[in-house]
């Protein structure tokens, strides 16, 4: 009974599925008869399904949406959302019901009793409707059309069986035919039962029906047959390639012959693997539906194409980023009937999704004729996040501005709702994208609607890749990650780099991390000066690997990685090249891990820089050290460098006893770090940029010496101006640079502008690092705040206790004795403090460690990464949290 | 001929219960043919005369009853033995099926003794 079982799992899956499209289309035509009453026939035959294999808590939730349905199709009662709606929890109660079924593999236990009752309920209180009473007059024995005697004890059986309750239990029958009189039907004597069920089913039990023309095959077959045609195609290239550096033999024909068959039998093979794209859609309408239902908007989903095929690995890809968009669109996009009236829009929106096969590839197209989005708002939230200096994101075209959406963490959704608030980004939604080789675009017109355009490819199977050496092994990087390709040598004007063992590359004003692949996988050392650095790009992260040499592009066929080499990170599968050859096929995204994270979410404004995001170094912090002025090694927070130039001295302007230099346009003032500072009169001046707010202010250094990261604790705090104090980092002594003066002696208005030209409020800053709260206490002093801090959680509920009141509070997350959600469960849950808004400053910065700051009760989250902007994020989001709060203490007073 | 089996065809659009039955006649000894809905039945039927068909009410395409009509329409020579399958509870429907042709009724769900039965009484099986 077991594959029985599976069998019905599949069925009533593919079942369930149609209904709840069907159920949202009748929703809207509720006078079509012919849906209704494939509706019916569904639910109908679930119910009778389960009857037959014995499965009766889910019968009974069939029966109950069955008898609604009933009652639709007498007339009986009215369709109403929420009869459809009941309908649709009893298709989910179904479906969560088979769920634990093919977990488990038999029925649960348990009662839906509350939810047909619900159900029952609606259809008027008739729960033994399906116990109709029977017919008490029976008629006698009547005549059929064919003038077939129609025994009356057969009508009798029928009222006696339904007495029983639909089942019929057998009764003595007498073995000969009772009435078939003419014409002598084909009676065959059975053969011995046993002889019978020995005998093979598949080819004499069964007769192929017209009706059969599709079969059902389990996956793992189709796979393992793919396999089987990569290995026959690679033996394929093989022979070739074989062939071709032979004369003409008796070979070469039955060989082209065999080429075009296993390219026949490929293609084939590779269509079975081919599902529609309706697949992916099915779930679409009912989300629509329920999301429409929610908000109270009016919302069509039009779908074309369903029936456009692509692989099904393809389809699982690309499943969850669809039916985000569509959310997206139906919870964002579509506005509300009145307004879409008053834009002289049809009330109803309509969400069209289309897909169409092109040159090889899936085009899917989700257009909305919703608002389209909002410029100048993702502007905005591009400014206050960080992703780009206003300078640079004004001089941006609209395509390139709207391409900030797909940015980690953006969202533009003014209300996280219950619909699109789920910690998806479509950050996340491009990176499955483009994980499968696709690509997104997209357009948006203001009041017209927004469309993304998705380009994926067929098939996952076979792709397109790039083969280098190293220490004279091949290897191929999918060329999907690679950018560009750059010779070095140390003739050549790109060199590689060491800043204390990290190699790196300077490359157009950014600084490119470099992995060397002979290093990472400890193959030979080899004499090869002249090198190649394959720059590479994994979501947003960009970085270089170094090989010795480089071929061309070969199309390869994935074999996935051997069991024993799962636990190296490096590569995700392998394969054959034309010639014979085993290779392996690098994982970037592997790789990328080795070469260090780097953030290029300034990539657009042409910077790099590197990044704390490694999770087991959490706490630890990038300095670059530098010498300058004499005295100790300075150290400088790597994140709060914009770049590192290389001036020509003879460019830099000495003007009103001040510096500066023409630098993108704009002339930037340069600050020695002492007054004694000699300028050069020639050669190049080593300075490190800072910017902010579109400005820019140039530090002059002497020497950059080296990037480190350690865990930094300032030991000895210093009262010489320009600088926080003293700190061991990597085992030297050095000076840190408190930026925030020589920002001051820049732009003497550096900080007033962020300072509100209010009387000095009340801050509490949580931070456990001594480091962090030296760094922060004076950039909040010159915005104005009176900071007060505080080590841990529990020293920041002590100041509560003892009656402190503060304006705001900003906190960070992790933290030894009470960390930041505690701390802001605790915050929130007493009245002294609950109505302060309260701002989290955490390096975690994943969209679920915003959420899960978000429902510990922090109006905001800020990452520490960002400190080039911090000053200006942290006023923006006291404004924010303050705003955010009151709302909510509004609410919390209301409810 | 008479060696030969006797060909049955299961009409459901549950390829569960059109598995089942099928298993069922196989183990009785009986040769099974599967079709979708009656639009498919009807075709088979064309083709190859059955000797026997269960047949479900609820289809797509084409439902059992217009099914079993259009079948007795096409007066197949051996006529089939018809057993029509509900899970309606009404007496209404299967006079109906029952004048439009049907040799029996079977009541859903059923299982192999019940099946067995009915394939006795129409003398398709020989009870042990």
């Amino acid at each position: 009974m077991d594959d029985l079982l599976q069998e019905f799992l599949a069925e009533t899956a593919e079942s369930l599925a149609v209904l709840d499209v069907e159920l949202v289309r009748f929703e809207r035509e509720t006078s079509d008869a012919t849906i209704l009453s494939n509706i019916f026939r569904l639910m109908h035959t679930i119910k009778g399904t389960c009857g037959f294999l014995g499965l009766p808590r889910l019968g009974a939730v069939a029966h109950a949406g069955e008898n609604i349905l009933g009652k639709f199709r007498d007339g009986e009662l009215e369709v109403t959302p929420r009869a459809v709606t009941l309908i649709l929890k009893a298709i989910d109660q179904i479906r969560s019901l088979l769920a634990e079924m093919e977990a488990t593999g038999a029925e649960p236990t348990g009662s839906d009793e509350a939810l047909i009752a619900e159900i029952n309920a609606l259809a008027g209180g008739a729960g033994a409707q399906a116990l109709e009473a029977v017919p008490t007059t029976i008629a006698g024995p009547s005549l059929s059309e064919d003038g077939f005697p129609v025994a009356a004890e057969l009508l009798a059986e029928v009222a006696e069986a339904l007495e029983h309750q639909n089942m019929v239990r057998p009764e003595p029958h007498l073995p000969e035919p009772a009435h078939l009189g003419e014409p002598p039907a084909p009676v065959h004597a059975p053969e011995p039962a046993p002889a019978a069920s020995a005998a093979p089913k598949e080819s004499e039990a069964k007769e192929p029906a017209t009706a059969a023309s599709s079969i059902r095959v389990n996956v793992d077959v189709i796979e393992n047959l793919m396999t089987l045609i990569s290995e026959l195609v690679l033996t394929r290239n093989q022979l070739l390639q074989t062939q071709r550096v032979q004369k003409d033999n008796e070979f070469k024909v039955p060989l082209q012959r065999l080429s075009h068959i296993t390219s026949d039998l490929q293609d084939g093979v590779t269509r079975m693997r081919m599902q529609p794209i309706g697949n992916a859609w099915n779930k679409l309408p009912r989300i629509v539906r329920d999301l429409a239902v929610a908000t109270g908007k009016k919302i069509e989903l039009t779908m074309q194409g369903a029936d456009t095929e692509l692989d099904r690995q393809v389809l699982e890809m690309i499943k969850d980023p669809l039916t985000h968009m569509v959310r997206n669109s139906a919870d964002h996009g579509i506005e509300d009937g009145a307004h879409r009236l008053a834009a002289g829009k049809p009330e109803t929106g309509t969400i069209a999704l289309n897909a169409y096969h092109e040159s090889g590839h899936i085009f899917i197209r989700i257009a909305d004729d919703g608002r389209g989005l909002d410029l100048e708002r993702i502007r905005q939230k591009a400014i206050t996040n960080g992703l780009a200096p206003e300078a640079t994101i004004s001089g941006m075209s609209e395509q390139q501005i709207l391409q900030f959406i797909f940015r980690p963490g953006f969202s533009t959704a003014e209300k996280v709702t219950s619909v699109s608030g789920r910690g998806v980004g479509m950050d996340v939604v491009r990176t499955n994208i483009e994980r499968i080789g696709g690509t997104i675009e997209l357009s948006s017109v203001v009041g017209k609607g927004t469309t993304f355009l998705i380009k994926i490819p067929l098939t996952l199977a076979i792709v397109s890749a790039l083969i280098v050496e190293a220490s004279q092994q091949r290897f191929a990087i999918p060329q999907l990650n690679v950018v560009e390709l750059v010779g070095v040598s140390d003739r050549s004007e790109a060199r590689i780099e060491t800043i204390n063992t990290s190699p790196v590359l300077r490359l157009r004003d950014r600084l490119l991390p470099l992995v060397s692949l002979r290093d990472v996988l400890g193959l030979e050392p080899c004499e090869n000066r002249d090198r190649f650095v394959v720059v590479a790009q994994v979501g947003a992260h960009t970085f270089g690997i170094i090989v010795d040499r480089v071929f061309d592009t070969e199309e390869i066929v994935v074999k996935p990685v051997a069991p024993i080499l799962r636990g190296t990170r490096f590569y995700v599968g392998n394969t054959i090249l034309g010639d014979g050859s085993v290779i392996m096929i690098l994982d970037p995204n592997g790789l990328s891990g080795a070469a260090g994270k780097i953030k290029s979410a300034d990539a657009d404004a042409g910077q790099a820089k590197a990044g704390t995001s490694d999770a087991q170094a959490a706490d630890q912090t990038s300095f670059l050290l530098f010498r300058t002025g004499g005295g100790e090694l300075k150290a400088i927070p790597l994140e709060l460098v914009s770049r590192i130039e290389s001036f020509d001295a003879r460019a830099i302007e000495h003007v009103d006893g001040r510096e500066a230099i023409q630098y993108r346009d704009h002339l930037m003032p340069l600050v020695p770090f002492s007054a004694a500072h000699q300028w050069k009169e020639s050669g190049k001046q080593e300075t490190l940029v800072f910017s902010d707010n579109g400005r820019s202010m140039g530090l002059v250094v002497d020497e950059v010496v080296d990037i480190v990261r350690d865990r930094m604790a300032i030991e000895l705090t210093s009262g010489r101006h320009g600088l926080l104090g003293s700190a061991i980092i990597a085992g030297k002594a050095v000076d840190v640079v408190d930026i925030g003066h020589f920002l001051t002696q820049a732009f003497t208005d550096w900080f007033e502008m962020n300072a509100m030209h209010q009387p000095a409020r009340n801050l509490l800053l949580v931070d456990d690092s001594p480091f962090f709260r030296n760094l922060l206490v004076p950039l909040l002093a010159s915005a104005n705040w009176k900071v007060t801090t505080a080590a841990d959680g529990i020293e920041a509920l002590r100041l509560r206790d003892q009656g402190h009141q503060f304006d705001v509070i900003i906190s960070d997350i992790e933290m030894p004795n009470m960390d930041g959600l505690t701390l802001a469960g605790a915050i929130r849950s007493d009245p002294r403090w609950s109505a302060v808004p309260l701002i989290a400053l955490s390096s975690h910065t994943e969209e679920n460690d915003i959420t899960a700051g978000r429902s510990a009760g922090f109006d905001e989250y800020l990452a520490k990464s960002d400190q080039t902007r911090l000053s200006e994020n942290l006023a923006r989001a006291v404004r924010l949290a303050s705003a955010r709060n009151q709302d909510q203490t509004e609410l919390r007073r209301a409810s | 001929m008479s060696k030969q089996r006797a060909l049955c065809l299961v009409v459901d659009d549950s390829r569960v219960i059109r598995r089942m039955a099928a298993d069922i006649l196989a183990s009785l000894g009986l040769r099974a043919a599967e079709a979708e809905h009656g639009l498919a039945a009807v075709e088979f039927c064309r083709r190859t005369v059955p000797d026997f068909v269960l047949l479900d009410w609820n289809m797509p395409e084409m439902d059992g009853i217009t099914c079993l009509r259009a079948m007795r329409a096409m007066d197949l020579k051996p006529r089939p033995i018809v057993v029509m399958c509900t899970t309606e509870n009404g007496l209404a429907k299967i006079r109906e099926a029952l004048q439009a042709g049907a040799d029996e009724y079977i009541m859903k769900p059923y299982d192999r003794e019940v099946l067995f039965d009915k394939l006795a009484q129409v003398g398709l099986v020989e009870r042990a």
